[in-house]
Parts: structure tokens; C-alpha cells; sequence
């Protein structure tokens, strides 16, 4: 039996008059590789936002292991996303002004992590992800592929409850974009939840749970095994799903 | 044409906030100018021509006794044009309840001088005839004696029946003597009174006599004599008896200084603040434009790929920012004249006069069109860069951080991000850091200038008196019991010690000047050389410039007729008469002048200075036929109010412009730092850390600002007050550490940054993280 980590209920949000999500119901278990689906402007990245609570939903309820986060307190949410949640974006968004090594020791200072806990698992993460050439570059000196491995290191430094992802291989090469779900599926095989939103087959593939967004609503779900390495019939299987919702 | 009109609304309300800003700042630092140059323009001015209308002459003395007959020897001089002579009554006075230090000249008013009577608001009233019983004053002793219209003010005349009791019915603009500044004040009065005023004192014995009849001789130097102003008067006191009653004497522009002193200081301070505002004012215009530019380069470049050239673009800036300075410039030109309104209303009470206020255009434009120049330069200069501005290296060009070291520990992780971005982005904080220098240096001066002066103006009492003490007694007849009197004073506070002084006019090589002897010349503010002996005078810096002496010439010193020959000894400080004194010893003195009479003043130093007051009220209360005074004079606290009022006023535009500056700041370097903020809050850092990093920022490159001024102050502060002083015949000062001085702008400046920015970064705790970052998505 799989257990809830996080979970939204009749999420609604809204900009003005334009409601993207319209009451979703969305259940995120621990351990799973969970992927969000959709064409752009589905409102995929929007639900991935207020699920990790870094924007307030217009309607729902958002809630966290048992907790109601809801309507948590900046401080609530800082220390959620201090801790708990570790995010990867489509534009790396590392600190243009601190190496990579900074970058990815910064999230670990600004978690509940001592000095000496975080100096030896950002060595761990520089050495797993192949960074240790250019960890002492800044984020402006090194390739996309290495500066994305980076944001990842760095998202998950805390070792947070859950890993959000938002289109993380949206700006990389088919190399690089390779690389970085490589390091996603390893995650997840070690028992990382993984929360990724992508529009990439490639990427949704390494999911084991599929979810399909259309017009602010959850259309379709399709459960997949764990990812264990390339695999025509999970390729061909997805394909077929995805046909069926008119992908 | 179009498109360079639209490209200039589109800029203009996109950097809307930073060009209200620059406007603001602007705008103040007209206020302050333009305001503090009419004041002194109009001051110098309205008080020369009021002092010219009612006939002060190139010199004027101030005679006691019968001297009329002097008048026609004046006249026989070949370099005096004319000479017009005005009868006084000196006249020791009391008015609710408290004692003028100096004593009060009395003169008829029969119209033959054309005195302005004013009101309290300092409008001119209409003649009026002066009723027998009332007197006219200056405004000016509504700040020293706080006198109303209907107060009595008692004259005394001699000891037995001499008391005469008249009530202030109206003021009267005073050009001579009303400034509250000046001790001796003229009253106006009807001839009836005068007679009987006369009639008393020529009644009374000699040692009866309080009040004595005395003249002023405006003496007025011939357009074609080619004497200069200090050769003529020698020249008077040489070839005439005048010495022989002179009370005292004083050179138009000396007279000129005092009337003025106050809105001179007044002046003078904020024109120097406006200097520093007018440099602050660039700095910030040069990083608001600098930052504008860079923030705007790239979309500058896609314009110029759509054909738009340099030159037009920078045209637009220009316009904008010359516009905006040229606006602010000119609404605090407009306002000026309104706060000079009020600023000579304000000082009335110590101006003894309406300063009339006309605008110097003449000056004013100049300065104007110089500002607007330099501004146009500064603006030209910085705007050059958008000629090189390449479209499409620019639009492909990276961000160009640099890496830097500094040690990032989870402890100090605010400091540690703040101190990263300070290093990363030096540029950005330069004007910071030079603003803030500028302040601090500036607020610093004025501090030690606060501190020098002490709460109750001790630094001036001390610089304008001769010699340090806590009460003077002088006694006027036989009668006065001053062992009586010593009993009270130690009765108060023990005396520590005692001195005697007397001020007598002597000439030196045929000048005129002030003598101040000492039985005990230790107390002497000897400055260089020596203390003087019984052949041996010291003198001022002012003397030693006026008569081209130094230490060890030899000059020849006169008073009452007897004139003897001196050494140079040293140069003391005593600023008293714009500095126009020597200091003489008592053997010295005596060998020219008569020391037996009621000359001298009995100088206290008591060892709880505290008690001076209490001494002084109770001996003004029980005993006449003396003089009492504190080391103080009656305008003092009206200069001690205006440089306290001074300082809280140039703190407040300080806090202003720390205010806009932060503004103009935070505004700028969030919108280029948006997407950075939003990255450090995703990753958990709170917005009340996020704050407190940037304001850190601040608080660290203001500080190093403020230090920096603060330095500035210390190794030059002195120097520059003391050039400044020495106008006023002060020269010497010295100061060290203070808390005005060093520890309130050294708080306060940081500080202020500090709050501010706090204050204005809590933008980002308003937005979101999803909103933050997604405005830095391309």
C-alpha cells in the first residue's frame, strides 16, 4: 500500500479571470517517480507550483504528510522548502554570482545542515554528479548539462522528502537531457519522490506514474513499473496512452 | 520625431519612480541654496542700505562726555567728507526683572534720522509721535529679555533719585546696534524724557552718576582721499582729541559683521550643506542613469536594430534626466523665496530688523546656470555609453559575473550573502559609499562645531571673552561693598580663584582698539609667543593682519593722551570686537592709563560653576551700582539656538535624502536582482533573512562610507572651521573626540541606510517566488 506524501484537493487557481486549474484532485505518493503531462499551457507547471507551495492556490486544499499547508505561514513554507522540498527548474536558476559548489552548498547552509554535514555531501553530490572540473566555476562559465547536474545537487543537498521538477530538460541537449534524467531516475531508485513536469516522452518515461493534464483538469493517469533502463514496450506503451488522450 | 517622443513618455514612466527621486532631491537642494543665498544676499544688502539711510559712517565712535566742539576738528580734516553727530545717553537698564550686561543708549527722536518703526512682524508702521513715559526698541530684546509691547524698562541714571521707568510702546528697526548679537541696544525716546533724563545725571554728583551723555560720530571718509580704511581712523586719532572720549569704535563693515552674524552662520551653513547635496545629487544621478542604461542596454540595442540611432537615444536621456533637473532646479527656486520669507521672519528677534528680502538674480542665475551645466556635463559624459552600445554583441552578451572569495558558514549565512554580492558587485555600491562619506563628513563638522559650542555656548564664551571666569562683578562708585559681595559669592560656590580686568580704548601705531588688561596675565589665551609684561603687549590674529605685526615688533601703544612704546609678546585669542583688542598687563597699562578708577571688573572662578546664575540674580537683586555678568553675553543663546536648530534641520534633509538615495537603490538593484532573490527564497531562505542580507549591504558599504568621512573630518574638519571662524575673528579651533562629532554620524548615517533599506525591501515579501522568477524568464 502506497502512502500519500503530498496531496491537493479541488485545487483551483486563478489569475483574474483566467482560472487555469479548476478543482484538481491530486495524490503524491512517498518513493514515487511522478510525472505531470500535458501540452503548454495545460496548466501543468501551474499545479506543480502550488503543490510545492511556492505559489498560493485560489481554492483547495493542499496537504503535506498530515499537515494542512494550505494556508501555512511564510515561515511554514521557508522551512518546508528549506528542508523537505527541493526544486529543479527549466532555466538552471543557480546564483549567478556563487560557483557551483556554492550553489550547491548554499541550499544545504540554508537547510537544518551543519557546516560539516553540508561541506561532505556537496562533495558526495560533486563527485556523483561529475562536476568536480567545474565546481569552482560560476554558473556563467560552465555548460548547460553541468550547470543543470548542478541545480539538481543542489536541490537535493537537504535530502529532501520530495524532488519538483519543472521542465529540467526543457533548455538541455539530447546529451545533456540524457545525463540529468539519468541522475533523476538514480534518485528515484534510491527511494527519492520525484514530482517532474515535462512535455519531453523522454522524460516522462523515466516516471512510474504518469499524469496527463488538460485545460486545468487531470484527464488521465497511467501507472508504469519503476524504471530499470530503456524499454521499447514501456516506450510504446506510454505512446499509445498518450495517443489516446489526443497527445 | 514621433518615435523619440514616444521611446521618452515609454522611459519616462518606466524609471518614474527614480526620476521623482532625482526631482525630489533636486528640488531640496535648490530649497536649501537658493533660500540660504537670498537670505545672505538680501541680508547684506537690506542691513548696508538701512545702515547708509540712517547716516552710519565709514567709522563710527562712540564718545562719553560734553564732546560735541569734536565734531568741527572731525571736520577740518582734509580726507573726512562729513561728519553727522548724534547725541546719547548711556544708561545701565533693567526690564522684567533682569539686567543688561552692557548699558543702553537713549536717543531723541526728533526725525532728523529717518528711523523705520516696525512691528512685531517686522512691517513698517507709520511714524508715530512718541509719547512722554514710552520707548521705542529694538525686537531684538524680545529674545533677550522676552519684553512685550507695555513692559516697563528701568533706566538708572544716578544712585540716589535716578531710576526712570519707561514703557515700551513699539519697536523700531535698529541697522546699528538692534542685532541681538550686538549687547548695547538703542531706546528711542521723546525730547521731554530726554531732558529730564539730562537733568538727572548732570544733577548728579560724579559719584551720584549713573547714566552718563555720550555721542556717535558718524565719521565719513572724502570719495577722493586715498587713505585706506585703517589709515583713516589713524589718521582721525591722530590728528584729533577723539581718542580722548572714545568709548569704543567701529569700522561699518566690523558693525556689518555683527548685525549679521547670525544669518551668516545661518547662511553660510546651509550653503555649505547645499555643496555637499549639490555632489550627492550627482552621484546619485550618475548610478540611477548608470544602472538604467545597463538594465536597458539590451532593449536600447534591438531599437537600434530597428533603426534608431545612438545619438537619439541618448538624445531621449538627456532630455529626461536634464529635464527633470532642470524642473526640480527651478521648483526650488520657486519655494526658495517663500523659505527666505520665512527664515527672515523667523529672525527678526534676532536681527533687530526685517531683513527685506528682494531676489538676487543677479547672483542667483549664474550659480543657477552653473548647477545646470554641470549637471548637463555630468550628463553628457555618463550618457556616452549608449553610443556604444553594439545591437548585437549586446543583445548576445552574458552577464560577466566575476568569482569571488568570501567564506560562506551557516552562522553568519545573511552576512555572508550580503558581503558576496557587495564584493561581486563593487560598482553598484561606490555611490553608496560616496554619499555616505559625504554626509558623515559633513555631519561630522557640524557636530564638533555643536560640541565646540557646548549646551550653553561655553566654546563661544570662551573665545569671545578675555579670560575664563564664572561671574564678573564690576563695581561703578566707592559705595559698592565688594567684600560684601565676595561673602555672597562663596556663599553660592567656594571661589577658586581671582582675577581683575579692565577694557579700555587704546590706539595702537594710531588705531583704535580695545585693551583688555589683566592684573594676572595667566589668564591670557596665548596662542604663540609669549605672555605679555609691563613692556610687552599681546595681540589678536585680527590686529597682527590689520597692522602687518608679527612677534617682537616694536609698536607704539595710546590712551589718554600718554602713549608709550611695546614689544610684541605673543597672539592670544579673544574674538570679543570681531578681534580688534590687544592684551595688556596692569604694569603695562598703568604706564599710559589711569588704573586707580572704577575700571576694573572682578573676575570669579567658582568651583561649582553651576551657581553662577543664583550668584549673579541675587547680586543684580541686592546691590546697586554694580555690573554682574556671567561668561556669557545676551545674544549667545541666540546663536546657540540657531546652530542647535541647524543641526536637527541639516540631520532631517540628511534622513530625506538618505530616504530617496535608499529608494532610488533598493528600487534599482531588486529589479536587477529579482530572479536571485527568488532563486534564495525557493531554497528556503525566509524574506525577513533575504531583507536583512540586503539591508546588510548597506549597513556594510555606508559604514565603510561614513568611516571614511568621518577620517576626512578628523585630518581636515578643523582646518576648514577654523578658516571659517577666522572670519569672525575666531582663530583657533581645536577639536577631538565627540559624540556629536564622531559617534552620531557614525550611528546615525549607517543607520539610517540600514532602516531604510529594510523598510524598502519589503517588496519582497510581498511577491511571489513563482512571480519573481518568472519575470526574469525570457
Amino acid at each position: 500500500m502506497k502512502k500519500v506524501i503530498l496531496s491537493g484537493k479541488n485545487i483551483v487557481k486563478s489569475f483574474g479571470d483566467n482560472t487555469v486549474l479548476h478543482g484538481i484532485d491530486a495524490e503524491i505518493f512517498e518513493g514515487d517517480f511522478t510525472v505531470i503531462m500535458g501540452s503548454s499551457g495545460s496548466g501543468k507547471s501551474t499545479l506543480l507550483y502550488m503543490l510545492s507551495g511556492m505559489d498560493q492556490v485560489s481554492g483547495g486544499e493542499l496537504l503535506y504528510r498530515d499537515g494542512n499547508i494550505t494556508n501555512a505561514s511564510e515561515k511554514e513554507l521557508t522551512k518546508l522548502h528549506a528542508n523537505d522540498f527541493g526544486f529543479v527548474f527549466q532555466r538552471t536558476h543557480l546564483i549567478s554570482n556563487l560557483t557551483l559548489c556554492e550553489n550547491i552548498r548554499m541550499a544545504g547552509l540554508i537547510g537544518s545542515m551543519t557546516d560539516d554535514e553540508v561541506k561532505k555531501r556537496a562533495d558526495e553530490l560533486i563527485a556523483r554528479m561529475n562536476l568536480e572540473n567545474a565546481k569552482d566555476r560560476l554558473p556563467s562559465q560552465v555548460s548547460g548539462g553541468e550547470a543543470q547536474r548542478a541545480a539538481v545537487a543542489r536541490a537535493v543537498i537537504t535530502k529532501p522528502a520530495i524532488l519538483f521538477a519543472d521542465e529540467p530538460t526543457g533548455a538541455l541537449n539530447k546529451a545533456n537531457s540524457e545525463e540529468v534524467l539519468n541522475l533523476f531516475s538514480s534518485l528515484h531508485s534510491e527511494g527519492q519522490t520525484v514530482l517532474l513536469v515535462t512535455h519531453d516522452k523522454e522524460a516522462a518515461l523515466r516516471g512510474n506514474r504518469v499524469l496527463y493534464l488538460e485545460d486545468g483538469a487531470i484527464i488521465g493517469e497511467l501507472e508504469l513499473p519503476n524504471y530499470s533502463g530503456k524499454d521499447k514496450a514501456r516506450e510504446e506503451k506510454l505512446t499509445a496512452w498518450l495517443e489516446g488522450l489526443g497527445w | 520625431m514621433g518615435k523619440y517622443r514616444l521611446l521618452l513618455k515609454s522611459t519616462a514612466q518606466k524609471q518614474k519612480s527614480g526620476i521623482i527621486g532625482i526631482f525630489l532631491l533636486v528640488s531640496v537642494l535648490a530649497l536649501c541654496l537658493f533660500s540660504a543665498l537670498t537670505v545672505y544676499i538680501s541680508g547684506t544688502n537690506s542691513v548696508e542700505t538701512e545702515m547708509n539711510r540712517l547716516g552710519f559712517g565709514d567709522f563710527t565712535i562712540w564718545t562719553s562726555g560734553q564732546s560735541e566742539d569734536i565734531k568741527e576738528e572731525l571736520e577740518n580734516i582734509p580726507d573726512v567728507e562729513r561728519v553727522s553727530y548724534q547725541p546719547l545717553i548711556f544708561a545701565g537698564y533693567e526690564i522684567n526683572g533682569g539686567y543688561s550686561d552692557n548699558e543702553g543708549q537713549l536717543i531723541v527722536y526728533d526725525g532728523s534720522v529717518d528711523y523705520r518703526f516696525i512691528n512685531e512682524d517686522g512691517e513698517e508702521l507709520p511714524t508715530p509721535e512718541i509719547q512722554t513715559g514710552t520707548v521705542y526698541i529694538s525686537p531684538a530684546l524680545q529674545s533677550m529679555f522676552d519684553v512685550k509691547i507695555g513692559d516697563t524698562i528701568q533706566f538708572e541714571l544716578s544712585h540716589s533719585n535716578g531710576i526712570k521707568s519707561l514703557t515700551v510702546a513699539g519697536y523700531f528697526a535698529d541697522a546699528f546696534m538692534g542685532s541681538s548679537m550686538i549687547d548695547m541696544k538703542s531706546f528711542l525716546i521723546c525730547a521731554y524724557d530726554w531732558s529730564e533724563i539730562q537733568s538727572v545725571i548732570e544733577e548728579a554728583s560724579i559719584a551720584d552718576k549713573l547714566g552718563r551723555v555720550g555721542a556717535m560720530f558718524h565719521i565719513f571718509k572724502s570719495e577722493n582721499s586715498a587713505l585706506s580704511d585703517l589709515e583713516f581712523q589713524r589718521k582721525i586719532n591722530e590728528s584729533t582729541d577723539v581718542s580722548l572720549y572714545t568709548e569704543f569704535t567701529y569700522r561699518k563693515d566690523s558693525i556689518l559683521n555683527y548685525m549679521l552674524l547670525l544669518q551668516n552662520i545661518l547662511s553660510g551653513f546651509l550653503i555649505a550643506f547645499s555643496a555637499v547635496l549639490l555632489i550627492i545629487c550627482i552621484v546619485i544621478t550618475g548610478h540611477s542613469l548608470s544602472t538604467v542604461i545597463e538594465q536597458e542596454k539590451r532593449d536600447m540595442a534591438v531599437l537600434k536594430t530597428m533603426g534608431m540611432s545612438g545619438s537619439g537615444l541618448r538624445g531621449v536621456y538627456l532630455a529626461l534626466y536634464g529635464g527633470t533637473i532642470s524642473a526640480g532646479l527651478l521648483l526650488g527656486l520657486e519655494f526658495s523665496f517663500l523659505i527666505a520669507e520665512l527664515l527672515a521672519k523667523a529672525m527678526i528677534t534676532s536681527t533687530g530688523m526685517l531683513i527685506e528680502l528682494s531676489f538676487p538674480i543677479v547672483v542667483i542665475l549664474p550659480i543657477l546656470l552653473g548647477i545646470l551645466l554641470v549637471f548637463a556635463a555630468f550628463l553628457f559624459i555618463r550618457t556616452a555609453r549608449i553610443l556604444k552600445i553594439a545591437p548585437m554583441q549586446t543583445i548576445r552578451e552574458a552577464t560577466g559575473e566575476k568569482s569571488v572569495k568570501s567564506p560562506l558558514s551557516k552562522r553568519f549565512l545573511t552576512l555572508g550573502i550580503a558581503v558576496r554580492e557587495l564584493r561581486s558587485e563593487k560598482r553598484k555600491y561606490i555611490a553608496l559609499c560616496v554619499i555616505s562619506a559625504f554626509l558623515a563628513l559633513f555631519l561630522s563638522v557640524i557636530g564638533k562645531m555643536g560640541t565646540w559650542l557646548g549646551p550653553n555656548g561655553e566654546g563661544l564664551m570662551n573665545t569671545f571673552s578675555v579670560a575664563d571666569h564664572d561671574l564678573g562683578v564690576q563695581p561703578f562708585n566707592e559705595t559698592v561693598p565688594m567684600d560684601e559681595i565676595e561673602r555672597v559669592i562663596n556663599w553660592y560656590s567656594p571661589v577658586l580663584e581671582t582675577y581683575e580686568l579692565a577694557m579700555q580704548s587704546v590706539t595702537v601705531n594710531g588705531q583704535e582698539y580695545t585693551a583688555n588688561v589683566l592684573n594676572d596675565t595667566k589668564w591670557f589665551h596665548v596662542l604663540s609667543g609669549e605672555v605679555c609684561g609691563g613692556e610687552s603687549i599681546l595681540i589678536t590674529d585680527t590686529v597682527a593682519s590689520e597692522l602687518q605685526l608679527s612677534i617682537g615688533d616694536t609698536v607704539r601703544v595710546a590712551a589718554n593722551g600718554r602713549a608709550e612704546s611695546y614689544t610684541v609678546s605673543g597672539i592670544y585669542q579673544c574674538a570679543n570686537g570681531m578681534g580688534s583688542n590687544i592684551g595688556m598687563s596692569l604694569a603695562g597699562y598703568s604706564k599710559i592709563g589711569n588704573i586707580t578708577g572704577y575700571i576694573w571688573c572682578y573676575h570669579y572662578i567658582l568651583e561649582n560653576g553651576q551657581m553662577r546664575d543664583f550668584a549673579m540674580k541675587y547680586l543684580q537683586d541686592n546691590y546697586r551700582g554694580i555690573d554682574v555678568h556671567t561668561n556669557s553675553w545676551s545674544g549667545l543663546s541666540g546663536i546657540v539656538f540657531v546652530m542647535h536648530a541647524l543641526i536637527v534641520v541639516i540631520y532631517l534633509i540628511a534622513a530625506l535624502f538618505v530616504l530617496v538615495t535608499v529608494a532610488l537603490t533598493v528600487s534599482k538593484l531588486l529589479q536587477s536582482e529579482t530572479a536571485k532573490m527568488a532563486i534564495y527564497k525557493s531554497l528556503g531562505l525566509s524574506s525577513g533573512a533575504l531583507r536583512l542580507s540586503f539591508a546588510l549591504r548597506f549597513l556594510i558599504v555606508v559604514f565603510i562610507g561614513t568611516v571614511i568621512g568621518l577620517l576626512v573630518s578628523a585630518l581636515f574638519g578643523d582646518i576648514a572651521i577654523a578658516s571659517l571662524f577666522k572670519m569672525f575673528g575666531i582663530c583657533e579651533f581645536g577639536s577631538g573626540f565627540s559624540v556629536l562629532g564622531t559617534i552620531l554620524p557614525l550611528v546615525s548615517v549607517p543607520l539610517l541606510f540600514f532602516v531604510f533599506a529594510l523598510a524598502f525591501s519589503a517588496k519582497l515579501k510581498r511577491v511571489s517566488i513563482v512571480k519573481l522568477i518568472s519575470e526574469n524568464d525570457d
